[in-house]
């Protein structure tokens, strides 16, 4: 069994003020009157669909321009094409926190986003051209880090990745890619639209298995991994000891990484503060649901506001770091760290504090390493 | 019943005859060093290079598994450390393991207490690691850019890594790791050189009570002995072998899963006590206190079982959350390295009765059990709830202390 020092800290000052309490015999759980299917609903029609929904479209996008680019490719058309890559990148870091349903079964995040990409396995994938990207053995050499590499890493200028793009391999190889990443985004949105929305909200109660748990978890998971470590702690060398620049995501076109970084840490905080995808309203999320067991219980703590807090913190570091994470952490990795060390300190009001107080257990462990 | 009784009877006669003759003047003054560091005449009489060169070897082995490159012949010679009929081969990368004449296969299941009379279970456990070694190569290795079904073998995503199994969802190279922590590294420390057999064997304990050294060397002996099970736990390439504790997880074997389950709190000390038993014991045989040496292999022979018997039911029950979950490539990738320490529960040693924790046939049926039909896709939570609560029975702990 493994207890954070933090989590027998806060049972203690739970069971402290359990004890100071009128009836003492009463049990340690929070009173509970908060209606979680009201907020599975927010979540599924204001939020999750509306945000799938755009990425599907992204993805029409992007895949239009490279239709354009393929028809008569040049530079400019190259950029186009980049840019539609990166608002496609972008909308993903809005979805790619919901790894619930259909995105769980096909591991969608997977398939799309690890990074650093395959460089090599990429070029046996293009000359070999019997690949199969559904093998997990291709999760880094497709998605968005390999069109990262092909569309800014294949060649040294501009005029020369349009001249190796169009190579009859690349050109298969890229449309593949693109057209993977398309399929899978309508297979998840398809199924939210076909039964799985009902499915979510219905799923309402309180356990492991409930729609709350486990998109809480889902939540966390993803702020631990993908947004503090993946995107910032890694590349800085918290965990291994060395600065590792080489591990940022976008890693090819270089100047993107604080802008995917920053959009996905908007997703998470708007996910948690229950703002609606069009920016147009506050529904019932996370947020209303720790006060209205602060409220209920009568109690002292602000949860939620110690986590909007600490986020602000994490906004001032994220302004003090450059548009390129590999180049911030070459040249002064201190920055980098500091952010670091700032999304840190949201995990124990997150993943202890949230936790306790909306009664619901972690699901994922970390990982053996072996 | 009989026979211990009389086994009794016997070692409390030898130990009457031996105190009769040696006088208790001959115990030494027990010195019990900080490190493991023991010296005679200036120089250090601690050795275990042999068990250091197999952990490397089995480690070799391990990694080239893995390796869609490596022939049969290969994977089999890393194994035995010689060609399929005896002769001498280079198998390894690290040159100093090709220039050794010691093997993996040579002290699998090879115990003085345990097969020195069981030579049929031997060389059916031996055969065992061939086996998943072939069987890797023949049914992983042609299957690699599949993905795996039930029935078939193939690659399946644990997470974003990726895991290659046999058609029941076993990674072979887990079965070979995890079950060499108890057929090598077990079998050899708590049945072979933590047994009086081999510890008091011919004349050890005259020699070691006068200090009479193996030739050439600057050992006893019983001390070499003692020092070589000390090896095949904190042994291995990379290690401070004096002050192994500070340096835990050197190894992918027994060593690092002692890191493990020292890390969880409800074993927290164990690293520590097994390793305090070690020179506790150590020092003992230098001071002739050979009744002190025994009650640190009975502190050894109980902890270092635990070790193994809390890892076999901590991977089914992560695996058994994880298939829950429908994660099934966390869940085989568990349920691999769940299958080796269950494998490796033969090898354990009760020490209070002297016997084998699990019969062969025990083992083999909770085996059975994980791998039948399709195996891993198909076993079911009460299964592995039975044979973890099973397990967990013969020891001071419960599936829920082991299992988180």
């Amino acid at each position: 069994m493994k207890i954070s020092i933090a989590s027998i800290c806060f049972f203690s000052l739970m069971v402290i003020a359990m004890s100071c309490d009128d009836n003492p015999g009463e049990s340690t759980m929070l009173t509970d009157n908060f209606d979680r299917g009201q907020m599975l609903d927010f979540w599924a029609d204001e939020i999750i669909i509306p945000s799938y929904t755009a990425y599907v479209s992204a993805l029409e996008n992007l895949d239009s321009e490279m239709t354009n680019f393929y028809a008569d490719p040049n530079v400019d058309r190259l950029n186009n094409l980049r840019s539609t890559w990166l608002e496609a990148y972008l909308t993903w870091q809005d979805v790619s926190m919901f790894d619930i349903g259909r995105a769980e079964e096909i591991s969608l995040r997977n398939f799309t986003n690890i990074y650093p990409s395959d460089v090599d396995l990429i070029h046996s994938n293009i000359e070999r051209r019997d690949y199969n990207l559904e093998l997990p053995s291709n999760f880094d050499a497709q998605g968005f880090p390999a069109l990262d590499y092909l569309f800014f890493g294949l060649a040294d200028s501009d005029i020369e990745i349009v001249e190796a793009l169009t190579a009859d391999d690349v050109e298969s190889y890229v449309t593949d890619l693109v057209t993977r990443l398309s399929n899978l985004s309508k297979e998840v949105l398809t199924d939210w639209n076909s039964g799985f929305r009902e499915e979510f909200i219905d799923n309402s109660g309180s356990s492991a298995s409930a729609a709350t748990d486990k998109l809480v978890n889902d939540f966390l998971f993803y702020y631990e991994r993908n947004l503090r470590a993946a995107k910032v702690g890694i590349p800085a060398g918290v965990f291994s000891g060395t600065e590792q620049p080489n591990l940022v995501e976008g890693l090819y076109s270089q100047v993107y990484s604080r802008e995917l970084f920053l959009r996905s840490f908007e997703a998470v905080q708007d996910f948690f503060e229950g703002q609606s995808y069009d920016g147009q309203q506050i529904g019932v999320s996370l947020r209303q649901y720790l006060d209205d067991i602060r409220t209920s219980n009568a109690t002292d703590v602000d949860i939620a506001g110690l986590i909007i807090t600490q986020w602000e913190e994490v906004d001032l570091a994220a302004a003090e770091v450059g548009d390129s994470f590999r180049e911030q952490v070459i040249e002064d990795n201190s920055k980098m760290l500091a952010l670091y060390d700032q999304l840190q300190a949201a995990v124990v009001p997150l993943k202890v504090d949230m936790l306790s107080a909306l009664n619901i257990q972690v699901d994922f462990v970390d990982a053996d390493g072996d | 019943m009989k026979t211990i009784k009389i086994i009794a009877l016997a070692t409390i006669m030898t130990l009457l005859l031996g105190s009769c003759g040696d006088g208790i003047d001959d115990i030494n003054e027990l010195i019990v060093p900080i490190n493991y560091e023991f010296v005679r005449d200036g120089a250090s009489t601690v050795s275990f290079s042999g068990q250091t060169t197999r952990i490397s070897m089995a480690a070799e082995l391990a990694s080239a598994m893995q390796d869609f490159s490596t022939s049969q012949e290969a994977l089999l010679e890393m194994y035995a450390n010689q060609s399929a009929t005896g002769a001498e081969v280079n198998p390894f990368s690290d040159a100093s393991l090709n220039a050794s004449t010691k093997s993996v296969r040579s002290k699998v299941a090879a115990s003085r207490d345990f097969f020195s009379s069981n030579t049929v279970e031997a060389a059916e456990i031996k055969a065992d690691f061939e086996s998943w070694i072939i069987s890797q190569v023949t049914e992983v290795f042609p299957n690699r850019e599949e993905l795996a079904t039930a029935g078939k073998a193939g690659q399946i995503a644990d997470g974003s890594s990726v895991r290659y199994v046999n058609g029941k969802g076993l990674e072979y190279n887990q079965a070979v790791t995890k079950s060499l922590i108890g057929a090598l590294m077990v079998d050899q420390m708590l049945n072979n050189y933590l047994s009086t057999a081999v510890l008091d064997e011919a004349s050890n304990i005259e020699d070691n009570n006068n200090e009479v050294v193996a030739s050439g060397k600057t050992y006893t002996n019983m001390e070499h002995k003692w020092d070589e099970a000390y090896g095949y736990i904190f042994g291995a390439d990379g290690t401070d072998f004096t002050n192994p504790l500070a340096t835990l997880g050197q190894d992918n074997f027994l060593n690092k899963y002692l890191s493990r389950v020292d890390n969880d709190t409800d074993f927290a000390g164990i690293a520590s006590e097994i390793y305090e038993a070690l020179k506790l014991g150590r020092a003992a045989i230098v001071a002739h206190d050979y009744d002190l040496r025994d009650e640190q292999i009975s502190t050894l022979r109980a902890n270092i079982s635990k070790v193994v018997a809390v890892r076999a039911v901590y991977y089914l029950q992560q695996g058994k959350l994880a298939k829950e979950r429908n994660d099934y490539g966390g869940a085989f990738h568990d349920f691999s390295e769940g299958f080796g320490f269950v494998y490796s529960l033969r090898f354990l040693r009760d020490a209070q009765s002297d016997e084998a924790y699990f019969s062969r046939s025990e083992v083999d049926s909770y085996l059975t059990q994980l791998t039948e039909g399709n195996g891993f896709w198909d076993v079911t939570s009460a299964t592995l709830d039975s044979i973890s609560e099973e397990i967990a029975s013969r020891f001071d702990f419960t599936v829920e202390q082991a299992g988180s």
